[in-house]
């Protein structure tokens, strides 16, 4: 189904966020722009993010990266009471280099310990109740205060993280942001040396990824850096991190930011239909009305998030009862001076109730926008830089009263029949 | 007369702010005349061969006595002191300046007037009986329609960049004085089984190079439906008009190619799911915009008044009260026409002190109130019979009595190549000449109504294809030629001329004109019958003949 | 010895007035002061002509046809000798002044 609405003001910042689209997310920063992902999380959830470190050993790379945007961001460190005493110095020694001012030690709760791990060899018989007593547990009571936290997660880690995005959703409905995603070894390495950061004392002695002293060993040339971690148990991750949740998007090729969207520009998460796509398995695509008609049940069946691109002179009415099906429509606009998408937008969204995305396409230029937004159009694909420049100084040029009642938003003004203003959403 | 709100303040003052600051980015270099050419025809302002030019519109042909003071203010500070009233029922400034255009707008705003919509593929100005509200033939007075008409239009976002221009003319008479069956949308007063008084609605009416009569698409809309049902027809042109060809997207190609039943159909399903929804007008609204139009409080004045006594002492004046004064409603009143075609003069020009005396005379004789006809004439709609003799007068020592409204003289001219840019040949000194052809009082009046229309383009500006007498210009080989059409009508009996033979030069075109005129007094049937009528009778062959012989 | 040769022309960008590119490159209000490209000029002329388009401060440029007659400059069609020489019909002035400021010259 389609992102719901537009940003309303008024919102908690997390609620901004999620409305802003975590696809939309997911395809504005380079892949390896690790920075930008840092900062756009502590801009748009400002005081209600953290970072959950495990001070190991590549966490000097994004401790770091948090350090330079803001040494006051909570640190949220999971002293599970098992660490190697490494690890434990580590802390301090990589605070204090950092100047970090925020960290935070969470303990697991007692009562739990006495409770379950008695003996303190929990991780012996049961690592999943042990990680979940000591760290997810004190986790999930530390993040309640929280919008959304950062991890220093790489998708080169496992092959299970091989598809982790920069920006989640977490089923509880906080944003997980993942600046390293993208990252492998080597940049990780060539980072530390660039900015000279400490070493995890450990790293030199073949740990490469440090968890709990009773659950780490070394790692062999070549192994998946993860493997060090519950041997020879089946078990990857500690169940923190293991919510990763339908709703968050495969992550994007990196693309231009061209899509207006909401009072912004965003990247787009959205391609055309191109040759050869399979009906059954495209996704984020944009398909032609003829395209979608021809293959209709196939399209029907396919699971992903789908766009149908309406061109001027397509029947938008042949796919009337389709419309629930899409998460995008986009209207052509091969010239401006083309006015039949006006027609289109207001039955997509005035008769056939469609409240998705209705985004313009092609010749998208500052004069027409303010007369598709009327007509229901709430994005668009922009490529004229005086365009872009107009759009990102918020000049839409919009006259104060319409004289006629248009779209599903407008507000009746005054005691005139058909005076409107622009709605909230608008 | 309607009269802004502060929405309608609001809502001129935005635009005209938002034009200033294109024309300073054009100014400035920041936008290149690519770019400034869509924007500046949205406000009226065309470039043409000697200057730019602006068109301001006047709603329904309105205008109060402050307003046209204003145009002259305008024509004398910003302009060469005159300006050129049109067929659309506007006013055209030939030699504005592009930094002026701004504060011109300021003044127009001032006085509640804009340059909006007079151009480009739009909803354009909505023109009216210019006696509409005063005319004694009258079923309904249409300017509240008309308004309504006007608010709803005004910068439409779904319409504002339609196949081509779009055009609605609206009358509440039986006799057709707006030329409604040749607009896009004509609308016509007609009454259901009931007796009430709803709308005929016409679709793809036209001139342009393609002159088609408009069909009825729907005998009574009432006036709750009208919005909606307009809406319905707009987004079917909007959909489905062609945009291929510029000379083929006009709704009246649209209705051509597909056939009424065809557009029939689409409209009234488009209607369906439009009625009853936000567009329908309630009465209480109609009622809201009608007390902008109530009638003036008219005086207990004589009603007599001896035309025998007025030709023996002042032919002149008896002359102007005969053909320049049209029957009021309310009686011992008339609704008189200025004429705009002195003698050797430009047809619908005006100086800038001709229309302080109108602005003048309007408020002394007609409750403060004018109307620009399609006929390029000015009209006060309420002058009381006493105040005759004073008005005319007035008009007398400005240069505006000519009496010849409905004669020959009485031409439509558009500007022609003189000033146009998309004109092929001269059309003004054409109309002047043909205006000194036939200046004689008595000759004018021995021929009767006859009404020439001169284009100088296959445009039609000048209606050339309506005119008894239609004069088209064209160009060949260099050189100006004219078609003569005959027996075209823009009034109910619509009909569309014939061109009767090769075009004609210049120097032919009065000859030729004196030719179909004699051959009409020859074989008129009376003196009663009229050239139209006579016309109707007789086809084409004798004119023809006269003209080229019997070839 | 009547020559057919064309001039290039323009309207200015404040006032809409004609002008015509000039013998010294810039823009003038008189006809006489038009520079004349023979037939072996069209390369110079075009690249003129997209310059001046391309400064963005002029409406719409063209090239006209003249013949060249006891030493005047006769446009060969009548429109552009109408917007030389103004309405033949006029009601004041005949040509529209260029005034100060102008832009484009």
């Amino acid at each position: 189904m389609a992102l719901a609405d537009p940003l309303g003001a008024g919102l908690p910042q997390s609620d901004r966020l999620r409305a802003f689209g975590i696809v939309a997310l997911n395809g504005m920063f380079d892949e390896m722009d690790a920075n930008g992902v840092l900062r756009q999380a502590v801009e748009l959830l400002p005081g209600d993010i953290a970072i959950v470190s495990s001070f190991g050993a590549d966490s000097a790379v994004i401790l770091h990266m948090v350090a330079s945007i803001d040494p006051g961001l909570p640190v949220l460190f999971l002293e599970t009471g098992k660490h190697f005493a490494e690890t434990l110095d580590y802390v301090e020694t990589l605070s204090r280099h950092l100047g970090l001012t925020n960290v935070r030690a969470l303990r697991p709760d007692p009562e739990d310990v006495r409770r379950f791990d008695p003996n303190g060899d929990l991780w012996e018989t049961d690592p999943d109740s042990c990680c979940h007593i000591r760290k997810t547990e004190p986790l999930d009571l530390a993040l309640a205060g929280f919008g959304g936290w950062v991890t220093g997660r790489k998708r080169f880690q496992t092959a299970d993280r091989g598809v982790l995005p920069h920006f989640e959703l977490t089923s509880d409905d906080r944003i997980k942001v993942n600046p390293l995603a993208y990252w492998n070894d080597s940049d990780i390495a060539a980072y530390r040396k660039a900015h000279d950061l400490p070493e995890h004392p450990l790293y030199a002695e073949g740990f490469r990824s440090i968890g709990c002293a009773s659950c780490t060993s070394v790692v062999a040339e070549g192994e998946d850096a993860r493997s060090g971690r519950w041997r020879g148990r089946n078990k990857t991750e500690c169940g923190i991190h293991f919510d990763v949740n339908a709703r968050i998007a495969r992550p994007l090729p990196v693309a231009e930011a061209t899509v207006f969207s909401n009072g912004r520009f965003i990247a787009d998460p959205w391609r055309d239909w191109a040759e050869g796509d399979a009906a059954d398995g495209v996704r984020y695509t944009h398909v032609p009305l003829p395209v979608f008609l021809e293959h209709r049940e196939t399209f029907l069946k396919n699971p992903h998030p789908l766009g149908l691109l309406v061109a001027p002179g397509d029947a938008i009415e042949s796919v009337a009862g389709d419309l629930g099906r899409f998460a995008s429509v986009a209207i052509a606009f091969p010239a401006f001076t083309d006015g039949r998408g006006y027609s289109t937008a207001r039955l997509v969204t005035e008769r056939y109730g469609f409240v998705g995305e209705v985004r313009a396409v092609g010749d998208v230029l500052i004069d027409q926008i303010r007369l598709m937004r009327r007509c229901g159009i709430t994005a668009f694909v922009v490529a004229h830089e005086p365009t872009r420049a107009a759009l990102a100084d918020g000049r839409l040029g919009d006259l104060p009263v319409y004289l006629q009642p248009v779209g599903r938003d407008e507000v009746p003004v005054g005691s005139r029949r058909f005076l409107r203003r622009a709605g909230p959403s608008a | 007369m309607y009269r802004y709100d502060e929405f309608d303040h609001g809502f001129v003052k935005a635009r005209t702010e938002e034009f200033r600051d294109q024309v300073e980015r054009r100014v400035a270099g920041q936008l290149n005349e690519d770019q400034f050419r869509p924007l500046r025809l949205m406000n009226g302002l065309y470039l043409q061969l000697h200057a730019y030019m602006l068109r301001v519109a006047i709603p329904y042909g309105t205008l109060s006595a402050t307003q046209m003071r204003r145009l002259a203010h305008i024509a004398r500070t910003y302009d060469r002191g005159y300006g050129h009233f049109t067929t659309r029922q506007n006013i055209q400034f030939n030699w504005p300046r592009l930094k002026d255009v701004p504060a011109i707008l300021d003044e127009l705003a001032g006085v509640e007037m804009h340059a909006i919509q007079t151009s480009g593929n739009c909803i354009r100005n909505v023109t009216t009986d210019a006696f509409a509200g005063a005319a004694a033939d009258e079923v309904i007075d249409p300017r509240p329609v008309a308004e309504i008409i006007r608010q709803w239009s005004s910068v439409h976002p779904e319409f504002t960049y339609l196949p081509r221009k779009f055009k609605i003319a609206i009358t509440g008479a039986p006799n057709d004085r707006a030329a409604v069956k040749f607009h896009d949308i004509g609308l016509m007063a007609s009454a259901n089984a009931q007796g009430e008084i709803g709308w005929a609605v016409h679709v793809g009416g036209g001139m342009g190079r393609t002159p088609m009569i408009g069909k009825l698409i729907n005998g009574f809309v009432p006036h709750a439906d009208l919005l909606a049902y307009l809406e319905s027809i707009l987004r079917v042109y909007n959909r489905y008009g062609r945009r291929d060809n510029k000379y083929k997207a006009r709704v009246k190609i649209l209705v051509h190619e597909e056939g009424l039943d065809a557009i029939r159909d689409q409209v009234e399903a488009e209607f369906e799911a439009a009625r009853g929804g936000v567009l329908t007008l309630p009465q209480t609204e109609l009622d809201r915009i009608a007390a902008y139009f109530v009638p003036p409080e008219f005086a207990e004045v004589a009603t007599e008044f001896d035309l025998e006594v007025e030709r023996r002492r002042d032919p002149a004046f008896a002359r102007f009260v005969e053909n320049n004064s049209f029957p009021h409603r309310q009686p011992g009143y008339a609704s008189v026409t200025v004429s705009l075609k002195p003698v050797g003069g430009a047809p619908g020009d005006a100086s800038a002190e001709q229309m302080d005396v109108l602005a003048d005379l309007a408020k002394k004789y007609s409750f403060g109130e004018l109307r620009v006809s399609h006929e390029q004439n000015i009209v006060l709609p309420h002058v009381a019979i006493s105040d005759l003799r004073d008005l005319h007068a007035g008009l007398v020592a400005a240069g505006l009595a000519t009496g010849n409204i409905g004669s020959i003289t009485d031409m439509i001219a558009c500007p022609g190549l003189d000033y146009c840019a998309l004109a092929n040949a001269r059309s003004i000194p054409v109309a002047q000449e043909l205006s000194r052809r036939f200046a004689d009082p008595a000759r004018q009046k021995q021929i009767g109504p006859l009404k020439i229309k001169i284009s100088g383009c296959i445009n039609a500006c000048g209606h050339h294809h309506v005119g008894h007498i239609g004069i088209l210009g064209v160009e060949k080989k260099g050189t100006e030629l004219y078609q003569i059409t005959i027996g075209g009508d823009a009034t109910e009996q619509a009909s569309i001329g014939t061109i009767l033979g090769p075009g004609l030069s210049a120097e032919q075109v009065p000859g030729a004109v004196e030719t179909l005129v004699d051959t009409y007094l020859l074989a008129r049937a009376s003196p009663e019958e009229s050239f139209i009528a006579a016309h109707r009778r007789l086809g084409d062959a004798p004119f023809k003949e006269a003209l080229y012989g019997s070839r | 010895m009547k020559a057919e040769l064309d001039i290039v022309t323009a309207n200015e960008l404040l006032s809409g007035a004609v002008v015509y590119l000039g013998r010294d490159g810039a823009l003038h209000a008189g006809l006489a002061a038009a520079r004349l490209f023979g037939p072996d000029k069209t390369a110079e002329r075009d690249a003129l002509i997209a310059k001046a388009r391309a400064s963005g401060r002029i409406v719409g440029i063209e090239t006209e046809k003249v013949a060249v007659e006891a030493g005047g400059v006769l446009p060969q069609r009548l429109r552009e000798r109408i917007r030389a020489n103004g309405p033949t019909a006029p009601y004041g002035p005949e040509r529209q002044d260029l005034g100060a400021p102008h832009v484009s010259l």
